[in-house]
């Protein structure tokens, strides 16, 4: 019972288990994979959803989509589904794209192809028809449209226009992305504020405006085209229910219990615009540096009397129209007159009338060195005019300062202050340059730093662990040796034996010769099976060998050559007898030690 | 004699197993020659020069920096960058070369952040500052250390010389080169050598482009496919280049 419980419920866990594997494997005979489109013909402002079904499989890589130049692909989700019907089950993935088209015309999707288990499976190709908006007229009523605008249809370079995006609605829109076509090859682009939302009637219908503008200075001269702007977004139509008579439709119809909306995705294009960027004339006066637009500056000193060691700020600020950020001021040369500290310049821009205007500040902290009266030289800004379409040269007032000595006592404290100062105020050493380090030349450090081979590795890394596994194995063998009797015994049983037998030869004609040779073998078999060999006869000579697993037949010629040597030990032997006696006790031994 | 002629037969057997890589002193001459042409300012020459040397086989981490040296006067960052990177994995802790490598990202027109370290480059922070070979040569002989001592203790039980501690650190050692063999094949860097390219969001021209890189921008390299490379520049940037505009 307990047995039939447990077997009911590892097969709930197993078919849970499997359930989301055998959801991954491919049923391969019955793969299928289609490609659909939502519809065939479509306007330029639509988009086109394509979905791309692997029937029969979930576990695959997504599809290869073909080349598509006329549209631009969007990854749009992928969904899957498991059905069972009459116990078949079926498998499937969707991957679905959004395709924007971006040219009118007969255009055909190539077939999209997908590899499964190492087959390739292709879908069918599908033609579209992508036509022109069905109406161009913005003041037909459309329900959405984009405008665009450029300030001027020439300017010269780096002077700033201004790019007005519109995008004018009936209906509620929203997941709007819009895409500007700016290459930052030809125009540097800044913003112009947040984007402005308001209300407009044209012909009698109410839009609503969103209005983004954006200023581009031209960065290269000749006739630029900016592309369209792109913007898409869903338009919410609110729809309501038809049936009128219905009590509860007109109920549910109030607002208060919100309306039924469909959603509409649409690709909206401005028209492209051209613009002819003129070059700056000739005859820029001398320090230009390229400022466009149309500035003014100014200087000012803090105290203009003041004695040697006091402190002054000349403050010059530079304002107007236009990229106020990129206006240099150099250091006004006073050498020898005044210590000079500069400030970090200040930026301040705005934008006025879609028009980015600025004032950039320079502060320059002025000590004088040497009493008199100094005029300070003009700052002098050369810039050119795009309204008046000429050079002009902004310059500062000059300015004159009464510098007195300094007082005996303040004499004493502006030596004192000076030292102080050097070590108070010592400029930082300036970084005026970077540069590279140089190279090496050093032929020591030429040496090959290739990664080591793993046969190197390998070696290396196990000859140690192997010499100390030699090292343990003799250590316990010796250990052996030393402690181990038996083992000392029989290890050097054949060894004593045969330097026995060896020492023999000199005694062949002697009658002990069979009593000895009987000795060495007993001796031999009672070092190898750990006995005192001497006092055991040949039978139990035999009985032990059994028992240790020698052969049998071993056991008994050893017996036999035993019983031999002893009855050679009362009979007379020739010499030839002994030899032969002798040769068989060494094969013997020979034999044993095999074993 | 008997013992001659073992020494002899486990020499014959080193050599067999161990293919001698190509030795860098070989090529001197070749070096000197080059780092002469790059202090007549001749630095196309100096760059061919230093290249020929990698494709015969010299893996130097000098090598690698002066070629980069020489990218970087000739105004080519990206392949400059490219050779600094491949300097940094052999010689990780030269200054020279940190300084050069910034030099060459400052003039880089993106701003990429470098790859973030994981969990297990925090604990191990020393990886990043060895390379592999070091790290491989560190372990070695740990390891040789390591067996030496059990051995001594074999022969005198009495003297434990710090055996656990000894085992910790070699394990240490044992997993700061995998880390290091992890990070080389999981971070794989590459260098946009192209002025600018375009990343893609597939493997595929028609596909739409998330954003652009500019020559010298560092990316790492997560995928391939059909000559088309998968980059990261961060967690949230990703995107498709083609396999020729990258360096690796």
């Amino acid at each position: 019972m307990i047995l039939k419980k447990y077997t009911a419920s590892l097969a709930i866990l197993l078919s849970f288990l499997l359930t989301p594997a055998l959801s991954t494997i491919g049923f391969g005979n019955n793969i299928s994979v289609t490609a659909t489109v939502d519809k065939t013909s479509l306007s330029i402002e639509d988009v086109l959803r394509l979905s791309i079904v692997i029937q029969g499989t979930q576990n695959t890589p997504p599809p290869e989509l073909p080349s598509l130049p006329s549209f631009r692909v969007a990854a749009a989700g992928t969904s899957s589904s498991t059905q069972y019907i009459n116990t078949q089950r079926s498998v499937s993935i969707t991957h679905n794209y959004r395709l924007t088209p971006m040219k009118t015309g007969t255009v055909r999707i190539g077939p999209a192809r997908v590899r499964i288990n190492g087959d390739t499976y292709s879908t069918q190709p599908i033609t579209i028809e992508i036509q022109k908006s069905s109406n161009n007229s913005r003041t037909a009523g459309k329900t959405a449209f984009v405008e665009a605008e450029l300030s001027s249809k020439k300017g010269y370079i780096g002077e700033q226009l201004v790019y007005t995006f519109r995008l004018f609605h009936r209906i509620d829109a929203k997941n709007l992305n819009l895409q500007l076509p700016f290459d930052s090859k030809w125009f540097h682009k800044e913003n112009l504020g947040e984007p402005k939302a308001y209300l407009k009637i044209i012909n009698g219908i109410k839009y609503h405006v969103q209005e983004l503008s954006m200023a581009i200075f031209p960065l290269m001269e000749g006739l630029i085209t900016i592309p369209s702007s792109i913007i898409e977004l869903d338009l919410l139509y609110k729809t309501q229910n038809r049936n009128r008579q219905d009590p509860f439709s007109q109920f549910f119809n109030d607002p208060f219990f919100g309306q039924r909306t469909q959603v509409q995705h649409k690709v909206l294009r401005s028209k492209s615009l051209e613009v002819n960027v003129l070059p700056l004339p000739k005859g820029a006066p001398k320090g230009f540096k390229n400022l466009i637009g149309e500035f003014k500056i100014s200087s000012k000193l803090g105290k203009r009397n003041l004695e040697v060691g006091d402190t002054t700020t000349l403050t010059v600020t530079v304002s107007g129209r236009g990229d106020v950020k990129g206006v240099t001021i150099e250091e006004p040369d006073l050498k020898n007159h005044f210590k000079i500290y500069p400030d970090k310049p200040e930026v301040k821009q705005i934008v006025d009338k879609k028009q980015i205007r600025g004032e950039k500040v320079f502060k320059f902290a002025l000590v004088p060195l040497v009493e008199g009266s100094k005029t300070l030289p003009q700052f002098i800004l050369p810039y050119f005019d795009t309204n008046k379409g000429q050079y002009y040269i902004a310059k500062t007032q000059s300015i004159t300062l009464d510098i007195k000595p300094s007082s005996t006592k303040e004499k004493l404290n502006l030596v004192k202050s000076n030292q102080q100062s050097l070590k108070k105020d010592k400029p930082e050493v300036q970084t005026l340059g970077k540069d590279i380090l140089p190279i090496y030349t050093e032929l020591d450090e030429f040496k090959n730093n290739d990664t080591y081979s793993l046969t190197f590795i390998g070696v290396t890394f196990s000859s140690p662990i192997i010499l100390f596994f030699i090292l343990l194995f003799l250590i316990k063998w010796k250990n052996r040796m030393k402690y181990d009797v038996a083992f000392y015994r029989r290890r050097n049983a054949f060894k004593n034996a045969n330097q026995r037998l060896k020492d023999m030869k000199d005694h062949s004609k002697s009658k002990e010769f069979a009593r000895q040779l009987s000795e060495i073998l007993r001796g031999y078999i009672g070092d190898k099976l750990n006995l005192k060999g001497k006092a055991i006869t040949a039978e139990e000579v035999e009985a032990c060998l059994k028992e240790s697993n020698y052969q049998p037949s071993q056991a008994e010629d050893t017996r036999k050559f035993l019983e031999k040597c002893e009855t050679f030990q009362y009979a007379r032997m020739n010499l030839g007898s002994t030899e032969e006696l002798l040769d068989e006790s060494v094969t013997l031994i020979k034999v044993l030690e095999k074993q | 004699m008997k013992y001659s002629n073992t020494i002899t037969s486990f020499l014959f057997i080193f050599l067999i197993l161990f293919k001698l890589p190509v030795e860098a002193s070989d090529y001197r001459n070749e070096f000197v020659h080059a780092n002469n042409l790059y202090s007549k300012k001749q630095y196309a020459k100096s760059a061919n020069a230093y290249e020929t040397l990698i494709q015969k086989g010299v893996r130097n981490g000098y090598l690698f920096y002066n070629l980069g040296n020489a990218y970087i006067r000739m105004g080519e960052t990206g392949s400059a960058i490219l050779n600094y990177v491949r300097a940094k994995s052999l010689i990780p802790r030269d200054e020279n070369l940190a300084a050069n490598l910034k030099f060459a990202i400052q003039q880089t027109l993106d701003k990429i952040e470098p790859p973030p370290l994981g969990t297990l480059n925090i604990l191990f922070f020393w990886v990043n500052d060895f390379s592999l070979n070091e790290l491989i040569f560190f372990s070695l002989c740990l390891n040789f250390i390591f067996w030496v001592n059990l051995a001594l203790w074999l022969y005198f039980p009495s003297l434990k010389i710090a055996r656990n501690a000894l085992l910790f650190v070699l394990l240490l050692s044992f997993i700061s080169v995998g880390i290091k063999i992890k990070n080389e094949s999981d971070l794989k860097l590459g260098v946009i050598l192209a002025e600018n390219i375009e990343v893609k969001s597939g493997h595929s021209l028609d596909t739409i482009t998330l954003f652009q890189l500019h020559e010298g921008a560092l990316v790492t390299i997560i995928g391939k496919r059909n000559g088309w490379l998968e980059v990261r520049l961060n967690e949230k940037q990703k995107g498709w280049i083609p396999e020729n505009s990258l360096g690796i």
